[in-house]
């Protein structure tokens, strides 16, 4: 049975699955009871945005408020991982991990290699990201490709409803540390989603539209925006391929470099900082395994190298718009296309 | 034979001198070898501090976890991780507890309930809350240890952990290694409040010092402790006093030391001579019978750093291995 | 010349496992420090302007160095000069030991001892006839009496500075001499509690504190008060004897804690929020300078609550009472005293009219 729910209630749903599954799965996080022990615990927050609303009157004491300590609790389901649950910490907004790193990268992104392959580290640490919440520096970065970065961390970072689902319940399945990043503006947005379990493979990305004049690539909020580009191109007569990684790590190479060679060319979207980020990962792999079927230079879409400012005027200048994706395009399709610098 | 006036048993007594006295030579012998240039890397030794991983361990099974530190050897043996696994890692080998990828400081065995050495101060003291996290909900009794030098008792991951664990009521024992140094800052300059059993009361649980060089004082109040984790009772802490007999590293020149201070500390504070004095004394244990255990343990070191030299190196092919389960 | 007042404070008083078995209370650094700026300020108003202070490591001096140097910055001067004692710091009981004796050389009119009773038990051993004011940060904490340090302090600066006689000022205190000589090589310890002996079977010292009703055998107290916490509780509660009156209590414990075989069962408070049932096989008087020697042939010796020594069926061991062994202040004299004489007014009732 479908039905059409917002991505909130999907990641709800996939929490609520995996849990009736599997006894050893927990979830913790700041306020995601939101009321453990007071009067109105039944009907307690869930989370700040409600995202784990109702789950604790279905699953009691495996729903555990934390205190705002993150390097604590975050370590504390980095250990409990390695001790055969599977925790689902919530960091609220990753942004937060600022203060709790190292309990992500130094252990549980390292146990199962500095142990000689004996850890196994089943931990899955979602929040939100992304800009336009008005929700300013510290709480609006995308940094997934801090995460990307590192070896042994998992990174996921779903556009829809339907693959939000299906990667939580994967990532929950999943033996490594995942980062699971859910953009805080897409949490609204409704799509069909089957009400069963299912799981969607990592590093499988998603085609969303076919085309074969150009290949653009992104993750997250700005797929959206992709295809808010593509549709405005096909008036001109331009059909643009649209990939959505879905995972970042690990990442679906198979489909892009496919593309590209019957594309030629080749946009990357993300909402990252410009340097060595997602955009500039793929436009490098691409120059060095595909070279040969480009016919114009790679073209990078990204927020400027500024943090995110909170004033609205400026925010909505900050991230990838529909307009900049397009513009983007046009400059492979032009004769200078390959020796044109983004502006 | 005398009546046994102490609180274990002898096999007990004779398995905890034999624990004390294998990490006392593993230790040994390392800071020989590393002299030598035999070890890479870098390594920091327990030697002195034996008494505190001992008196400890002998109160939990292979189901109960410990989180450890740099500092970890002393821990590991304790523990029950097998010697030539360890030796092997230390010597970088394929044969070693985590495949020579790990090295010193990262030595770990969860079959043991050993869950790692850390670079990282004090990143222990989460990830046992959350080993004792798990104890508690699947309710198999099991405790969860961590170890933390005076320095790394002021990180923020310890202070969040004490508070974390007091909160959720876990069965963790917060253990702070006293040895008056952090890697070279006295204890005294570097913690404000100057008593870890201050900081414990503060986060609402019992703390207790203890003489970390005497095997009684330790094993006997973490028995307790222990005790009342397992029971439902919560989280406390122990402060054992205790010294170390090199420096923060091998290599240490260990200038900030008083003069005569490690020759008095060996002389006086020496938790081996302590222990096998009070048992041969009480008429438990014959000196010979621990002499014996000496040869035994010495025997066993010389195989480990021989078996560890002949073992083979990690090979190309290792060096992508590992770093996820799937991909 | 002004008369010099000195301090011993543990700092690591109140820190043993009875506060995991027992909820038993644990003084924060901080507080001991305030308990110490307390008594500075109360000897100041009496006229003492120099203090010793034994060295410690365990961060007291520190805090009441702050707080001293805050007072000053703000103006005001409420604080005698504080000197610290020159001597190592080992950490352990043997810096009372020496600090004691070196703060009785340098003719120290009192010593203000914060710490339990062990600390006043090593304080005792060291000070001859300095009298001692005794303040209560350990746990079991027979021996000091619990009253607030500020005014522990106006007393002993009261009683220096000659402002209260001498016999109401100070009293005279018992203790128990232990000796023990070894059997095997014939080397001799002698050693001596304020309050209680215990003998117990465990033979190994361990984490100190007596909380094993079962191992409990013989017991020794130079006075049995039904008011306080401990081994001299067990023996109040049977047959009080006063810290006034010559000689003590000793009382037998059934082996095993065998409450069936014991003439009489107590319940006692035998460390703080621990009630325990104690078999008492029988007691009796313990005179003064009567040398006793137990039945009990090997264990521990507990000394004012904290097993110190062990012995075996080979050593020698014997146990003797003495009245007037050392002086402490008599707060409650003093300050009556000094109410009475309206000392701590403007026109004191001179001493002559009393």
């Amino acid at each position: 049975m479908s039905r059409k729910i917002s991505m909130k209630q999907a990641i709800n749903e996939a929490l609520d699955l995996e849990m009736r599954r599997d006894p050893t799965v927990i979830v913790m996080g700041e306020d995601i009871v939101g009321g453990t022990g007071a009067q109105g615990e039944d009907d307690a927050w869930g989370g700040v945005l409600g995202v784990t609303k109702g789950l604790y009157a279905k699953h009691g004491n495996r729903l555990m408020d934390t205190p705002l300590s993150e390097s604590a609790y975050i370590g504390a389901a980095v250990g409990a991982a390695a001790c055969g649950l599977r925790p689902v910490a919530e960091l609220m907004f990753l942004d937060f991990m600022g203060v709790c790193f190292d309990q992500i990268f130094n252990q549980a992104a390292k146990f199962r290699y500095m142990f000689g392959g004996k850890a196994e580290t089943p931990v899955v640490i979602r929040g939100m990201v992304g800009a336009g919440f008005r929700a300013a520096a510290q709480h609006s970065q995308m940094l997934t490709p801090l995460f990307t970065h590192i070896p042994g961390l998992k990174v996921v970072c779903p556009s829809n409803a339907y693959d939000a689902k299906g990667l939580l319940i994967q990532s929950i399945r999943d033996n490594d540390p995942v980062i699971f990043c859910e953009h805080k503006n897409l949490y609204g947005l409704e799509c069909e989603v089957p009400a069963e379990s299912y799981a969607i493979p990592f590093g499988e990305a998603n085609v969303l539209r076919d085309g074969d004049d150009v290949t653009i690539v992104s993750y997250g909020l700005t797929v959206h925006r992709a295809m808010e580009a593509a549709t405005a191109l096909a008036k001109d007569g331009t059909e643009a391929e649209v990939i959505d990684l879905r995972t970042l790590s690990p990442i679906d190479w198979d489909t892009i470099v496919e593309s590209v060679e019957r594309t030629g060319r080749l946009v990357v979207v993300d909402e990252a900082h410009p340097r060595c980020n997602l955009a500039t990962d793929i436009a490098a792999f691409v120059g060095q395994n595909a070279f040969g079927a480009l016919k114009a230079g790679i073209q990078m879409v990204t927020a400027p190298h500024t943090p995110v400012p909170f004033a609205p005027s400026l925010e909505d200048l900050y991230v990838p718009s529909a307009d900049s994706i397009a513009s983007a395009v046009k400059r492979t399709l032009s004769p200078k296309g390959a020796r044109s610098i983004a502006a | 034979m005398a009546q046994n006036p102490f609180p274990l048993g002898k096999d007990e007594l004779l398995k905890a001198y034999r624990t004390m006295r294998t990490i006392r030579e593993f230790e040994e012998r390392l800071h020989v070898d590393f002299a030598k240039g035999d070890i890479p890397g870098f390594v920091h030794l327990y030697a002195g501090e034996e008494a505190c991983a001992t008196g400890i361990m002998m109160h939990l099974n292979d189901n109960d976890r410990i989180a450890s530190t740099h500092r970890g050897h002393g821990h590991c043996i304790a523990k029950g991780v097998d010697v030539h696994a360890m030796m092997a890692e230390i010597y970088g080998r394929s044969t070693g507890a985590c495949r020579g990828k790990g090295g010193s400081m990262h030595i770990a065995d969860l079959s043991k309930g050993m869950m790692g050495a850390n670079g990282i101060l004090g990143a222990g003291a989460p990830l046992i809350c959350g080993a004792a996290l798990a104890a508690k909900v699947r309710g198999d009794r099991g405790v969860g240890i961590t170890f933390v030098g005076d320095g790394a008792s002021n990180q923020g991951t310890f202070l969040e952990s004490l508070n974390l664990a007091a909160v959720w009521n876990l069965p963790v024992v917060f253990v702070v290694e006293n040895n008056g140094y952090a890697e070279s800052t006295a204890m005294e300059w570097a913690v404000s409040c100057d008593s870890y059993v201050d900081r414990a009361t503060g986060f609402g649980m019992p703390g207790v010092t203890v003489d970390g060089t005497d095997f009684f004082a330790v094993y006997e109040a973490a028995g307790e402790i222990i005790r009342r984790a397992r029971d439902g009772g919560g989280p406390a802490l122990l402060e054992c006093n205790m010294v170390r007999f090199y420096g923060h590293f091998e290599g240490d020149a260990q200038t900030y030391r008083a003069k005569g201070e490690l020759e008095a500390i060996r002389a006086t504070r020496d938790c081996l001579t302590i222990l096998s004095e009070r048992v041969i004394e009480a008429g438990v244990i014959g000196r010979d019978e621990l002499q014996t255990i000496d040869r035994e343990v010495n025997a066993l070191i010389e195989d480990a750093v021989r078996a560890a030299k002949a073992a083979p190196l990690p090979v190309a092919e290792d060096l992508l291995r590992d770093v996820y389960v799937s991909y | 010349m002004a008369p010099v007042v000195g301090i011993v404070a543990n700092p690591v008083s109140a820190r043993d496992i009875r506060r995991v078995v027992a909820n038993a209370t644990s003084l924060q650094i901080a507080d001991r420090a305030n308990i110490l700026l307390r008594v500075l300020a109360a000897l100041q108003a009496c006229g003492v302007r120099d203090v010793l202070m034994m060295p410690e490591n365990g961060g007291i001096r520190a805090h009441v160095e702050r707080g001293m140097m805050r007072a000053r910055s703000r103006g005001e001067d409420i604080y005698p000069a504080l000197h610290p004692v020159a001597m190592p710091i080992t950490g352990t009981v043997a810096d009372t030991h020496r600090a004691t004796a070196e703060m009785r050389r340098a003719g120290v009119s009192a010593l203000v001892v914060l710490g339990g009773d062990g600390t006043h038990r090593a304080v005792a051993a060291e000070c001859g006839t300095v009298p001692i004011a005794g303040i209560s940060t350990g746990t079991n904490n027979a021996f000091p009496e619990h009253r607030e340090p500020t005014i522990t302090g106006l007393a002993t600066g009261l009683a220096v500075t000659g402002r209260v006689p001498p016999h109401i000022a100070f009293t005279a205190n018992k203790r128990i001499d232990v000796s023990l000589i070894n059997g095997a090589n014939g080397g001799a310890v002698t050693e001596m509690a304020l309050v209680d002996v215990a003998l117990v079977t465990e033979r190994y010292i361990g984490a100190r504190a007596l909380w094993r009703t079962e191992n409990f055998r013989e017991l020794y107290v130079t006075f049995a008060d039904p008011e306080v916490i401990g081994m001299s509780a067990i023996a109040g509660l049977l047959e009080p004897v006063g810290r006034d009156e010559s000689g003590g209590l000793m009382v037998r414990l059934s082996p095993d804690g065998d409450c069936r075989k014991a003439a009489t069962t107590l319940h006692a408070p035998i460390a703080p929020g621990m009630m325990a049932r104690v078999g008492i096989t029988d007691w009796r008087r313990m005179p003064a300078d009567v040398a006793f020697v137990p039945e009990v042939t090997a264990g521990s010796i507990a000394l004012d609550g904290e097993r110190e020594l062990s012995f075996s069926e080979r050593d020698r061991l014997s146990l003797t009472l003495r009245d007037d062994a050392f002086r402490t202040v008599n707060v409650a004299a003093v300050m009556r005293h000094a109410g009475q004489n309206r000392l701590l007014t403007g026109t004191p009732v001179p001493v002559a009219a009393f």
